[in-house]
């Protein structure tokens, strides 16, 4: 006798996980009930919009969530601050700097709180650390390796905002465009609007160059809001039951 | 991977490796001073990483903060920070660095501690190879004994306490340290290690490292370019005045 309630919670279907490459050792894929899932896109492409909304939905839907983002962890969060207002540190250096908030986030947030049957929303994932990266020459192989500890998400969402509209709603925000998101540091154009423009303009083809390979869903950004918010609901539901 | 000679660098890196208490230090210290004397351009790479990176190892490493992932990934932020602004640039500059532990200390230790080796190698890739590899090889006991003798404050993460394999810092520092035993020995091979026997007399030991030095670098590649000496004319204002060491007239 089945019987749906008006309160009914959807339990997320357990699917098969896997990391992208040796992953964190010692841990249980099996035991990793929660849901992993990724929200990418640039700044201004409305990532911490969509995902406020979508954790008033799923906490509604009877699910605990957790957040987690790039530069948010206890052991470097600090330090990766101050590196990036200087500017001292040098590619790789940076690069392994990134690799360890990742890595702090995984195995002391991400993982627990998968065990624990959480959904996990993160604000961009390593394909923004890996596709930065690209951008500045360094080597894909290696970064693929660097990246082997991550675990496969449930899904990907990249909001795709194209730069015109990006530089846009960076001037409705802040009167002044960001020295990293502008890739000032890569010396395309001394003049810092054209560098935004060829900078975002290459972070667009990398990752759709990264798409090719992690296979994320390209969702249109340009769209309204709720437009947006509606879709991705939609395909959350799909993971949520296991399709 | 290849050595800086073979990338076609001016420098030439000298690494030494072995278990602490093996004497590597010393003898290093003793190459650099001969090299020193022969007024060749060396640098002992001090391992001074920046302030930044310094600050975030040595929280994760106070507050126990560290898994095997990340220990390895801070480690490996810290020697790229050290071979991006140190390294690399001397080598550029035609020095003959000396480097007191380099790759395969990572290699050796991340492995016993559970990373995955080929992992642990892709991270270090962007590294080349030195160009002499020095294995300080002491027996177990040896090497233990120098350091466990003083009884001294061994620290969590350099006893190993992080593995578990004892609740007593002694013991499983000796654990760990066989434990790295074992990943030197069996990298020894693969990257060319020179072993020197490092249950020796120092004089002993010093010997064939300057020996294998002089036989495999050109030294005379190294010697600083003598500046000219100043020219006599034109003279200065102050030549005139009396230097402090000299008795004016």
């Amino acid at each position: 006798m089945k019987r749906v309630t008006p309160n009914h919670i959807v339990v997320p279907r357990r699917t098969p996980r896997r990391f992208y490459g040796h992953g964190i050792p010692g841990v249980d894929l099996d035991k990793l009930a929660g849901r992993l899932i990724v929200v990418e896109g640039a700044d201004g492409s409305g990532r911490s919009t969509q995902i406020a909304m979508l954790v008033e939905w799923l906490e509604g839907s009877g699910h605990a969530t957790v957040q987690v983002g790039l530069k948010r962890s206890t052991l470097v969060s600090e330090e990766l601050e101050k590196a990036q207002e200087g500017n001292i540190l040098s590619r790789t250096t940076l690069s392994l700097f990134y690799a360890t908030d990742f890595a702090d986030q995984l195995e002391n947030i991400i993982l627990p709180a998968l065990k624990a049957g959480f959904i996990v929303l993160a604000d961009r994932y390593i394909y923004t650390l890996m596709a930065r990266d690209m951008v500045r020459g360094m080597d894909e192989a290696w970064l693929r390796n660097l990246y082997g500890i991550a675990l496969e998400p449930d899904a990907v969402f990249y909001l795709n905002v194209p730069p015109e509209e990006l530089v846009q709603r960076g001037f409705a925000k802040n009167a002044a465009l960001d020295y990293w998101e502008s890739g000032m540091d890569l010396g395309l154009s001394r003049d810092m609007f054209d560098s935004f423009m060829k900078y975002q303009d290459a972070m667009q083809q990398t990752f759709r160059k990264l798409q090719a390979t992690y296979g994320f869903t390209i969702v249109d950004g340009m769209r309204s809001i709720e437009a947006i918010n509606a879709d991705l609901r939609k395909k959350i539901s799909a993971v949520l039951a296991g399709h | 991977m290849k050595t800086f000679a073979e990338l076609g660098f001016p420098g030439r890196l000298v690494a030494v490796e072995g278990l602490d208490g093996s004497g590597k230090s010393t003898q290093i210290y003793l190459l650099k001073r001969w090299l020193e004397i022969q007024r060749l351009k060396v640098y002992f790479s001090e391992w001074n990483s920046s302030e930044l990176v310094k600050s975030a190892t040595s929280k994760g490493k106070k507050r126990e903060l560290l898994t095997p992932t990340t220990f390895s990934l801070i480690h490996a932020t810290d020697f790229a920070d050290r071979y991006e602004r140190h390294l690399v640039p001397l080598l550029r500059a035609g020095y003959i660095v000396l480097c007191d532990r380099y790759i395969f200390t990572a290699f050796a230790r991340d492995v016993v501690r559970g990373c995955p080796p080929e992992w642990v190698r892709g991270l270090y890739s962007f590294a080349a190879l030195p160009d002499l590899t020095f294995f300080f090889k002491a027996d177990l006991e040896v090497s233990l004994q120098r350091i466990l003798d003083g009884r001294p404050q061994l620290k969590y993460f350099e006893a190993g306490m992080d593995l578990r394999l004892s609740s007593d810092p002694y013991e499983s520092f000796r654990i760990f340290q066989g434990r790295m035993l074992e990943q030197y020995l069996a990298m020894s091979t693969e990257f060319n290690f020179l072993v020197v026997d490092a249950n020796q007399l120092v004089e002993k030991q010093q010997e064939l490292v300057r020996e294998l030095v002089a036989h495999r670098l050109n030294l005379d590649d190294f010697r600083r370019a003598e500046r000219p000496s100043s020219p006599p004319t034109p003279a200065a204002p102050r030549k005139n005045r009396a230097k402090p060491n000299e008795v004016p007239e």
